[in-house]
């Protein structure tokens, strides 16, 4: 009823890479992929074809340009079920190979896909979702993995297993690749490890040699300005991505604070709850201790997962409607964009504008979050919270960094030609196939007094010939003035048809030219970004404690290394309308 | 919905994919082809290391495109099944798994080397030992596969005991037969202490019973509603599908006034019914029939559920939604719509089929999604599907909005309908549209004024898709909008779209009639417009040509039947009734039909005799127009219209085709067709009937199974559930008991019997005096005779398998 029958996966130029069937009959992949490619590019979620027999439910997601299909034919299923399934499969797939998925990864190492396929859904039933427990009863076998991780570099790569008897176990710690033997026989072999682990979600026997958690929150944001400049709706969707690599069964204590918003409601749970809306929590959450003191606590799964997921309203929750106080600056947004349609002799022409805000938004509000975690940083964290990850780069808390601004605005189909791409910084070009201009501006370029581009577009080839025409007949039609004057009295006289043809042959004044390109004009532009070291909520880590009483396995003595990164991504996520 | 490997994907943007991908691509480090004897070598080899890489070669050669043969190697597999290396284990059962359907026989010699698993001392050997031989699809097995089955149920290991669940279900997909054993084995898994256990048991009951043998839930109904937080997700699914099928045939209805004193709240609230004076009483009525009378045990299940609105799985939240709505709307679906928007931060897939579902909740209760308005306004980058269910979501909530919002969806609305893409500028105005049908006035004129300021707009196919919309609007209420179609005629002079401007043609000849009042001129507008037309009559499009013609039609024959109403006043008030018409005209018709009354004349010969009447004039102009129309499509029509109009003194028949009044086009929400499919359905979704498992009806009242069944068998047993054979022995005293309820003269009998004599004569009653109660439709009627059957089939199975197990 609620089963998967069978998950193919197919490569970025659809090849068929793997097919793994658990149940009944259902129509092969082949079958399934001309079926599924007839649909226009964006292909929904859930297909269904009556023509197959039995009528067949397809369900896909593209995860790293790899294609997963899962048909579901006969009665009804749960869509929503088979896609997290779907997900699940990549996440795990993900956690053994690596991340990006690469076909190649799949097609060398069948063996373990296979099992990992075998063991998260029986006979159809889903029953395994937990990558990380996985790891228990997947065989990896010598070597694999660590060639695997080795190759990809992954930055600290999870303890591996050895397999062979007395062979050594390797684990690389990402602290430079120091390389530790440990009398691993193989009673640490996974397949033997007797009982079920205890907790669902976290593997047994972890063993690490470097202790090691990582707090990566990413935002993203999703603003849409009218026309007006005003802002319509501002969300920040945050995640809370969580790294964990410590031995044994640690229990941890992740607080979070404001940094000022919400303030006055409640206790700091309170206000935190106020600021992340509709969160959701990966099942080692305790529930309670959020909703009684608005801190998470919980026992890690190994290796990284998502810790929770959260909605910031950047608005405030009941945002006044009318305009004014709700300005796109007091998000404290890195850059603003603007743009002004109908320009130039024609009106053929458009600009669009990015701007630095000058609104105290800005600037001010990165510099006092950076200051608020320099002083968070004598409790609990220590002054490591902000040191950067190895291999991160730059662009930590203290120095926000702004990185990949990029402009995208869509022109209508009409548009044949963008004759003109002027920008002041940056590269801009315009892309036929999707139809739309693309302007690139490096953030050290991006100053103070931000940078414009400019576009001449040209209308249909039919258009302009109207146009030529107009100017060449221009001398001998003299009646537009009374064409002009028109419309309101032409009722009795003039009927529309005869109007239009007086209309076309008149040059056309630039009211009219206006209005006409105004068809060829974009109706919305959309910005992206990256600020590292920076949240748009302004959300901060105010705390990470391990409990060393209430965790297992775990020496008095340990104190892992914490690292706190923060993220604000814009993925065409900023649209402004025009 | 939140997946890492979606988070890492923002995370490392840095990292640049193609370059990887490049190097990747280089020779495949991955095990080149061996020729055959030389794979058989290996696993033929004593090493470890060597078996292990022979098995990964066939696994690889079993997945990889195209497919390669391994069934040869069979043998030489199934002799590796006995080394007593532990990594090579799990590869060798994938491979039986996989080919045992092509080679039964030789799978079958493997079964005794995976019996002897079954009894390892690890469990995790016991688990995957169990869950490889339930997977081997050869029938003759399924006796075995039951025994160990029966023996996985009492194994100490919680996994050894999830892998049986499991196996349950293969089971009677491979053997029919074996159901009755099954189900017996899942009854004791479904009390099994350990969460994923027990969830696995559910999964498994959804899969083997479905909806038959709810009779197996009610022991361990609430302990399963306690449980549920603590299951995987997988397991919180099905048990809340099954709990939502549950409660509806096992909680009567809730919203009947009837009183079930059984309930302590209810009757406390009685007791004070009695001493609140009569005015605060009665306020308590509103809420009464809603909140009151929840059964306990359906309270229980929809308070344990609410922690799952923070799962991170959609599918979870989507089903708690689900339970929410079809079991108690009004006190806990509130507490559930937030959680659902979440859904909309998901990826892309999921939040398409999460829309679908929101759409449908918000047909149940718009108003609830209200606050939540800022999250469906639409985005540039979104693909169609996604918008055209935002847009219907504003729609919905459209006239419960404040008229700041209302005032600001439609300013979204306007936007988007000026957008350059031709399929969103049609659902924008239509969604506009049905805006406009919102019962609030004021604001569904705003929304009128909307559309008709845009047939001013350039863009012909949004005046196109204006007009209809406009004219859906005026033909709903016609009466309203007499001037609304005098102004659209005006518009016809600079209108260039063909559709809007035949849409504006055939409502003036629809509507303009009754402004004459008005106008005061004899045809109304109508006559003049046609006037007008007929002069470009050349320059537009066939569409129009048609509209024309038909408008000419029309105003003629209404001309024609004003005649003769006069004609008629005149013969009975005599001469010297008042002239409408100009005193000439009406002289020479009266002459002339009096004169002609008795011999049929052609229209020619008419047109010829008169000097006649400027609409008349008109219309044999048009008619000659018509017939001159290269579309013969158009020709046709007009040679009909003659025909029709062709004698003034008998119009019936041409105002009973031309003049009747036309339906009222309906404009629902385009879900509107898949109200019936339920949340959270594949149906649902793709919009078409997949028989799914269709949600029952409440069970009637007095027809729901005892609330003692659901009395847990004393918590002691609870305890030892899942502990070896004490566990089984558990069981089996609850089965006892519960067939010691059920036996006749037992404690329930009696009840039941009454209950159904109440029943029966509430039928009656309900047959005499009709309508009286009738909330209990036909329909639940004939659902609970059906259950009834069910239920005595499920009592005698219950004997039955009280039997078995003693």
């Amino acid at each position: 009823m609620s089963a998967i029958e069978a998950v193919y996966i197919f490569d970025e130029h659809n090849n068929l890479l793997l097919s793994h069937t658990y149940t009944g009959r259902p129509p092969p992949p082949l079958v399934l992929l001309p079926l599924y490619l007839q649909h226009a590019a964006p292909r929904p979620s859930v297909l269904y074809f009556p023509s197959l027999h039995p009528s067949t439910v397809l369900y896909s997601i593209v995860q790293d340009n790899l294609l997963f299909l899962s048909p579901s034919s006969g009665t009804d299923t749960e869509p929503l079920l088979i896609l997290e399934f779907l997900h699940r499969v990549a996440d795990a797939l993900e956690e053994f190979l690596g991340s990006p998925l690469l076909a190649s990864k799949i097609a060398s190492n069948y063996d373990i896909v296979a099992q990992i396929l075998a063991e998260v859904a029986d006979a159809g039933i889903v029953c395994h979702g937990e990558a990380n427990a996985l790891r228990d009863v997947v065989e990896t076998g010598p070597g694999v993995l660590n060639n695997l991780l080795g190759k990809v570099g992954l930055p600290g790569s999870t303890a591996v297993p050895g397999l062979q008897g007395g062979g050594p176990m390797v684990m690389s710690g990402s602290g430079g690749g120091i390389q530790r033997t440990v009398s691993g026989l193989s009673a640490l072999q996974p397949a033997q490890t007797a009982q079920g682990s205890a907790i669902p979600w976290r593997r047994n026997n972890v063993k690490h040699t470097s202790n090691e958690l990582y707090v990566d929150i990413v935002e993203t944001l999703s603003v849409t300005l009218a026309p007006s400049g005003r802002l319509l709706s501002a969300f920040a969707y945050g995640s809370i991505a969580f790294t964990s690599k410590v031995s044994g069964v640690p229990d941890l204590l992740l607080s979070l604070s404001t940094g000022g918003k919400g303030a006055g409601v409640g206790n700091r749970g309170d206000q935190l709850r106020a600021v992340m809306e509709r969160t959701v929590f990966h099942p080692c959450v305790r529930l309670g201790r959020w909703k009684s003191e608005g801190v998470m606590s919980f026992v890690p799964p190994d290796g990284r997962f998502a810790l929770c997921g959260y909605e910031v309203d950047l608005l405030g929750p009941e945002a006044p409607l009318t305009a004014g106080k709700s300005t796109y600056g007091s998000l404290g947004l890195p850059a603003g964009v603007e743009i002004t349609i109908g320009l130039g002799s024609s009106g053929n022409e458009f600009e669009v504008r990015l701007t630095q805000p000058t609104t105290s938004g800005g600037g001010a509000s990165i510099a006092t979050a950076s200051l608020q975690s320099n002083l968070s940083g004598g409790s609990g964290i220590g002054s490591r919270l902000s040191a950067n990850k190895p291999g991160i780069g730059t662009g930590d808390s203290k120095a926000p960094s702004l990185d990949k601004l990029t402009m995208r605005v869509p022109l209508p189909a009409a548009v044949r030609n963008v004759t003109e791409l002027r920008p002041s910084k940056g590269e801009a070009h315009w892309s036929p196939a999707d139809g739309s201009v693309e302007w690139k501006v490096a953030a050290k370029d991006f100053g103070p007094l931000g940078a414009v581009l400019r576009c001449t577009i040209q209308g249909p080839l039919a258009a302009d010939g109207e146009n030529a025409g107009a100017v060449l007949n221009g001398m001998t039609a003299t009646t537009y003035d009374y064409t002009d004057d028109e419309p309101a009295s032409a009722y009795q006289t003039l009927d529309g048809q005869e109007k239009q043809s007086n209309g076309i042959a008149t040059p056309v004044s630039r009211e009219a030219k206006v209005e006409k390109s105004r068809e060829l004009m974009p109706t919305s532009a959309t910005l992206s970004f990256g600020v590292k070291g920076w949240l748009a909520s302004g959300l901060r880590v105010e705390s990470l404690l391990l409990d060393n009483k209430k965790s297992r396995g775990l020496g008095p003595e340990v104190k892992p290394y914490k690292g706190v990164k923060y993220l604000t991504v814009s993925r065409e996520g900023i649209e402004l309308r025009c | 919905m939140e997946s890492i490997s979606r988070i890492s994907s923002l995370l490392e943007t840095a990292r640049d994919l193609t370059l990887e991908a490049a190097r990747d691509a280089g020779p495949r480090k991955s095990t080149r082809p061996l020729p055959a004897p030389q794979i058989k070598k290996l696993l033929d080899s004593r090493q470890e290391r060597e078996v292990l890489d022979g098995l990964r070669r066939i696994i690889a050669m079993q997945y990889a495109n195209p497919p390669q043969a391994t069934l040869t190697f069979f043998p030489a597999v199934l002799k590796t099944l006995s080394h007593p290396y532990p990594s090579t284990r799990p590869l060798v059962y994938n491979y039986l798994i996989h080919h045992a359907e092509l080679d039964p026989d030789t799978a079958l010699l493997s079964i005794n080397t995976i019996q002897k698993s079954l009894s390892d001392s690890s469990p995790r050997v016991r688990a995957m030992a169990l869950k490889t031989m339930a997977g081997i699809r050869v029938p003759v097995i399924s006796q075995i596969v039951s025994l160990a089955i029966k023996k996985g149920v009492s194994d100490l290991s919680p996994l050894v005991r999830k892998a049986a669940a499991l196996a349950c279900v293969k089971c009677v997909r491979l053997d029919e037969t074996t159901r009755s054993q099954v189900e017996e084995y899942l009854a004791v898994l479904l009390a099994d202490k350990q969460y994923y256990v027990a969830g696995a048991a559910v999964q498994a009951f959804m899969e083997v019973c479905s909806t038959e043998r709810l009779d197996l839930i009610h022991p361990v109904y609430r302990r399963l509603c306690r449980m549920v937080v603590d299951m995987d997700e997988w397991g919180q699914l099905a048990l809340l599908k099954l709990m939502t099928l549950y409660a509806r045939r096992c909680f009567p209805r809730q919203t009947k006034r009837t009183k079930r004193a059984q309930t302590r709240e209810q009757k406390a609230r009685d007791f004070y019914e009695d001493l609140e004076p009569e005015s605060q009483s009665q306020s308590f009525e509103a809420d009464y029939e809603e909140i009151s009378i929840a059964d306990p045990d359906l309270t229980l299940f929809l308070t344990s559920i609410a922690p799952l609105l923070q799962s991170r799985t959609s599918a979870v939240i989507l089903a708690v939604a689900r339970a929410y709505l079809y079991l108690g709307p009004s006190t806990h679906l509130p507490s559930a719509i937030g959680p659902l928007i979440a859904l909309l931060r998901s990826p892309q897939d999921i939040q398409q089929v999460a829309l679908h579902n929101m759409v449908q909740v918000c047909l149940a209760q718009p108003s609830l999604f209200v606050p939540y308005y800022r999250h469906f306004l639409l985005r540039s980058t979104e693909p169609p599907n996604t918008r055209g269910l935002k847009l219907e979501i504003l729609t919905l909530i459209f006239p419960s909005c404040s008229p700041e919002i209302q005032s600001l969806l439609l300013a979204e609305l306007e936007h988007f309908s000026r957008s350059p893409n031709p399929a969103l500028v049609r659902e924008s105005v239509r969604a506009i549209g049905r805006c406009a049908q919102s019962p609030n006035l004021t604001s569904s004129r705003r929304c009128l004024a909307l559309l008709l300021n845009q047939l001013h707009s350039s863009d012909d196919n949004l005046v196109g898709e204006a007009m209809q919309v406009i004219r859906h609007l005026i033909q709903r209420s016609p009466t309203e909008h007499k001037k609304t179609v005098i102004r659209l005629a005006r518009n016809l002079d600079h209108l260039t779209s063909a559709t809007a401007r035949a849409g504006i043609v055939w409502l003036v000849g629809e509507f303009a009639d009754s402004a004459r009042d008005e106008v005061g001129q004899n045809g109304g507008v109508a006559a003049d417009v046609w006037r007008i037309l007929v002069k470009g009559y050349a320059g537009e499009g066939e569409e129009v040509r048609g509209q024309i013609v038909g408008l000419g039609a029309k105003v003629y024959l209404r001309w024609l039947n004003e005649r003769k109403k006069e004609k008629e006043e005149k013969s009975v008030n005599g001469a010297g009734g008042e002239l409408l018409l100009s005193p000439r005209t009406k002289e020479n018709h009266d002459g002339e039909e009096r004169g002609f009354a008795g011999n049929a004349v052609t229209h020619q010969q008419q047109e010829e005799k008169e000097t006649s009447h400027p609409i008349e004039l008109l219309w044999q102009h048009t008619l000659l127009l018509a017939r001159y129309t290269p579309s013969y499509h158009l020709r046709d029509r007009a040679r009909l219209y003659r025909a029709l109009l062709a004698i003034p003194s008998s119009t019936e028949l041409a105002s009973l085709l031309l003049l009747a009044p036309k339906p009222v086009p309906q404009a629902p929400s385009p879900s509107e067709s898949r109200r019936e499919y339920l949340l959270g359905s594949a149906s649902l979704v793709v919009g078409e009937d997949m028989r799914g498992v269709a949600l029952p009806e409440w069970v009637e009242e007095g027809r729901e199974p005892d609330a003692a069944l659901r009395d847990e068998t004393g918590d002691g047993t609870g305890e030892y559930v899942g502990q070896g054979e004490s566990g089984r022995a558990g069981t089996v005293s609850a089965g006892e008991r519960l067939d010691g309820l059920l036996a006749p003269g037992g404690g329930v009998g009696p009840a039941k019997k009454g209950g159904r004599t109440l029943d029966a004569w509430l039928n009656e009653e309900e047959g005499t005096e009709s309508g009286g109660e009738s909330e209990g439709s036909v329909e639940s009627e004939e659902e609970t005779s059906t259950e009834d059957e069910t239920e005595e089939e499920s009592e005698s199975e219950e004997d039955e398998e009280a039997g078995l197990v003693k």
